[in-house]
C-alpha cells in the first residue's frame, strides 16, 4: 500500500476508545521559530478558531534554545480552559510531544484529537507528522530512497522530472530542478530569483514556458546537462531561453558546455530551434566562443538585461512560426 | 556610511580550509575586506594566504579582536558554528549553507536575537558596502562595475537577484550605500524589515530597494512599518513570482521559500500591501532607477516646500 508515494510498511489497529473530551494540539514552524497552537475543541477548524481570537484557542511561539517546561504547558491548557483535573496530563504530554517534534525534526507534529477517556486516561487518537527533508541524514531510518516523488498539484511525475531527480541522487555537485507545464518555451534559468522573474516577465509577454527550472553551481557539466536534456526533451518546446543571473562566482562556460551536451544528445537543430542566452559573469569569453560553434545561437552583447533575454526569445520564436 | 559592515570590519572565515572558503577570501581581501582570521577545528597553526588559523573562535577573537564571521561550515555544522561564535563574542554573523535543518536555524536564529548580534542568511551570498568591505561571495569578476558605492540600500531574497538590481542602478548612474542578501532559505536571521530599519537609521542610505518572493511575510511586515510611518525612506520594491499564482498552493518553483501557502503570500498580494503603504513597485529591473529618480526628486520637492512653509 502507498501513501503519498510512500509505501506503509505497517497497519496499527487500535481499540475503539470512548471519549470524554477533545483537545487539538500542534506543533508547527512560524518565520522564526517553533510555535505551539493548543484547543479545547479537537476535530474543528482550528485554524479559524485562532483566526477568529477564540478563548479556547491558543498559539504560543517556543523559544528553542529553552524549549517548553511542564509549567508554561499548564498554563497554557489552563488559559484555554481545560478542566483542572486534566491539567497535569495535559501538560506532560505536551512537553513530552515536544521532545519527539525535535528529536524527529519534525516540521509540524498535529494530534487532534488528544483525548480524555471515559477511564480517565489521555490517548492520542489522530497524529500527523511532516519530517524535514533538510534533517533526514539524521533519521536514515525514515529516508525511502524508492518513495514516489508527487508533481505539481499532485499530479504523478512525468519522465523528464524522474530523470533529473534521479540525476540528483546519481550525480555529485549543485541541485538541479525541473517542474513540467504545458507551454511551449523551454526554461533553463538559474538563480532561484532571477528564474521567477524571467518566468513571470515571458507570461506579460504573452509566452507560456513548458517547464519551469534552477540550479546550482556544479564542478562539471554533467550534471547540468541532464537539466538541459529534460529541458529539451518535453514534446512541446519551439525555442529555448537559456537565462541566468549576472554569475558571481560560477564560470559561463561550464553551462554553455552542458547546453552542447545535451543538444548533441537531442533532436533539436539550432538552426530551427531558436535559442537565447543571457550569461554573463566569470569566463564569458570561453563561454562565447563555444555557443560561436553552434550555428544559430543568439548569444546576448554584455550588459542586455533579463527582460532582453525574455524578448529575444518571444520574437525568435515567432519568427520561427511565421516562416 | 553604511550598514553592517564598512572598511574598519574585522572578519573571520569559519571553515577557512575549504575551497569555497579559500575562493571568496581571495576575491574579498582584493577588494578590501579586512580578514583577520580563519577557523578550522584541528588545523590551527596553519596559515592560508597569509590568513593566521585557530581551532576555536574565541582562540581567534582573543589574538585579533575580529568581531564579524563569515560561516562556510556545511549545513549540518551550521547550529554550533553559529553558538560557538556568538560565545565567542561575534556581533555580525554572515552564513551561506542552505538547506539547514529548521530545528537547527531556528535554534541558532534565537541564540544570536538573544546575544543582540545581527545573523544574515541561511542560504546567502552575503552583503557589500561597495567601495568598503565585503562578506561572503557576493560580488564576481566585474565588482567594481556592477556595485557603485551610493547612497541606495538594497535588501534581496535572492544572491542573484542583489547582483543584477545593484547593476542597474550603477547603468543608470546610481550607487549603493549596503546591499544585503537576506537568504533563500524558509527560516533565516536578519528579516527584511529589520535590514531596513537599519537603513532608516543611515544618514547616507536616502532610499531602499527590496526585492521579494511569493512565500511568508517579509514584505507584508514592509509594508506594515510603512503604513505606520517607521520607515519614512522612498522604498522601491519589485516582486517576481507573479506566474506561480496559475499553478497550485504549496508547489516551489526557486527557493524553497518561495512558495506560497496562502492568498497574503502571493507576489500580487504584496504587490497591493506595498503600494497600498505607499511604497512603488517596479514591474521589472530597468524600471527600478527610474522609479528612484522619480521619487527622489518628488521627496526633494516636497522637502522644499515644507522648508517654505
Amino acid at each position: 500500500m502507498q501513501v503519498n508515494g510512500h509505501a506503509a510498511s505497517g497497519v496499527y489497529i487500535e481499540e475503539a476508545v470512548q471519549i470524554q473530551a477533545e483537545f487539538f494540539l500542534s506543533y508547527g514552524f512560524g518565520e522564526v521559530g517553533p510555535r505551539l497552537i493548543v484547543s479545547c475543541f479537537g476535530g474543528v477548524d482550528i485554524e479559524t478558531e485562532v483566526a477568529l481570537g477564540s478563548s479556547q484557542a491558543t498559539v504560543c511561539d517556543i523559544n528553542p534554545v529553552r524549549g517548553i517546561t511542564q509549567w508554561d504547558a499548564m498554563g497554557l491548557w489552563e488559559r484555554v480552559g481545560a478542566d483542572r483535573k486534566h491539567l497535569v496530563a495535559l501538560a506532560s504530554i505536551t512537553v513530552n510531544l515536544y521532545h519527539a517534534f525535535t528529536e524527529a525534526d519534525a516540521l509540524l507534529l498535529e494530534v487532534n484529537p488528544l483525548v480524555i477517556t471515559m477511564q480517565d486516561t489521555l490517548s492520542i487518537v489522530g497524529l500527523m507528522m511532516e519530517i524535514d527533508a533538510s534533517a533526514l541524514y539524521r533519521h536514515q531510518e525514515w529516508s525511502d530512497p524508492d518513495g514516489e516523488a508527487i508533481g505539481l498539484g499532485g499530479r504523478p511525475v512525468t519522465a523528464r522530472e524522474r530523470l533529473v531527480l534521479e540525476a540528483n541522487k546519481a550525480l555529485t555537485g549543485g541541485a538541479i530542478r525541473y517542474t513540467e507545464l504545458d507551454g511551449d518555451i523551454a526554461l533553463l534559468v538559474g538563480g532561484g530569483g532571477a528564474g521567477l522573474h524571467q518566468h513571470d516577465l515571458l507570461t506579460l509577454e504573452g509566452a507560456w514556458p513548458a517547464n519551469h527550472s534552477d540550479l546550482s553551481p556544479s564542478p562539471t557539466p554533467d550534471k547540468p546537462a541532464v537539466l538541459f536534456d529534460a529541458v529539451l526533451a518535453h514534446p512541446n518546446v519551439r525555442g529555448m531561453l537559456l537565462g541566468v543571473n549576472l554569475l558571481q562566482l560560477a564560470p559561463c562556460d561550464l553551462l554553455v558546455k552542458a547546453m552542447l551536451i545535451a543538444l548533441k544528445r537531442s533532436d533539436k537543430d539550432p538552426k530551427r530551434f531558436p535559442i537565447v542566452i543571457r550569461l554573463f559573469g566569470p569566463r564569458e569569453k570561453e563561454a562565447r566562443e563555444l555557443a560561436a560553434s553552434i550555428p544559430g545561437v543568439q548569444y546576448l552583447p554584455y550588459g542586455a538585461s533579463l527582460r532582453d533575454g525574455v524578448r529575444a526569445i518571444v520574437s525568435a520564436m515567432s519568427g520561427v512560426n511565421n516562416q | 556610511m553604511s550598514i553592517l559592515i564598512d572598511s574598519a570590519t574585522q572578519v573571520l572565515i569559519q571553515g577557512i580550509t575549504g575551497a569555497q572558503a579559500r575562493f571568496d577570501l581571495s576575491y574579498s581581501r582584493e577588494y578590501g575586506t579586512r580578514i583577520v582570521a580563519g577557523v578550522t577545528p584541528g588545523r590551527g597553526g596553519e596559515i592560508v594566504e597569509s590568513v593566521p588559523v585557530f581551532n576555536t573562535v574565541a582562540a581567534a577573537v582573543e589574538a585579533t579582536g575580529a568581531h564579524a564571521s563569515a560561516i562556510y561550515a556545511p549545513a549540518q555544522y551550521v547550529k554550533n558554528a553559529v553558538f560557538e561564535a556568538i560565545e565567542a563574542g561575534i556581533t555580525l554573523l554572515v552564513c551561506l549553507a542552505e538547506s539547514v535543518p529548521r530545528h537547527d536555524a531556528a535554534a541558532a536564529v534565537r541564540f544570536a536575537r538573544d546575544a543582540g548580534a545581527h545573523l544574515i542568511g541561511f542560504n546567502t551570498n552575503g552583503l557589500i558596502s561597495p567601495g568598503k568591505s565585503k562578506v561572503g561571495g557576493i560580488g564576481g569578476d566585474r565588482i567594481a562595475e556592477i556595485y557603485k558605492p551610493g547612497r541606495v540600500g538594497v535588501c534581496s531574497r535572492s544572491g542573484g537577484m542583489s547582483g543584477e538590481i545593484c547593476w542597474e542602478l550603477s547603468k543608470a548612474g546610481l550607487g549603493v550605500s549596503t546591499c544585503v542578501s537576506i537568504g533563500g532559505d524558509p527560516l533565516i536571521g536578519m528579516r527584511m524589515l529589520e535590514v531596513l530599519r537599519l537603513f532608516e537609521a543611515d544618514p547616507e542610505t536616502d532610499a531602499m530597494v527590496i526585492y521579494g518572493e511569493p512565500g511568508g511575510t517579509h514584505e507584508n511586515e514592509v509594508a506594515a512599518a510603512i503604513k505606520a510611518g517607521e520607515i519614512t525612506k522612498p522604498v522601491v520594491g519589485l516582486l517576481a513570482g507573479y506566474f506561480q499564482e496559475r499553478y497550485p498552493t504549496g508547489a516551489s518553483f526557486g527557493h524553497f521559500a518561495a512558495m506560497f501557502r496562502t492568498q497574503s503570500e502571493t507576489a500580487t498580494a504584496k504587490r497591493r500591501l506595498l503600494t497600498q503603504a505607499g511604497a512603488e513597485v517596479a514591474s521589472s529591473l530597468e524600471e527600478i532607477p527610474s522609479i528612484l529618480k522619480c521619487v527622489g526628486t518628488k521627496k526633494l520637492l516636497l522637502d522644499k516646500a515644507n522648508a517654505r512653509e
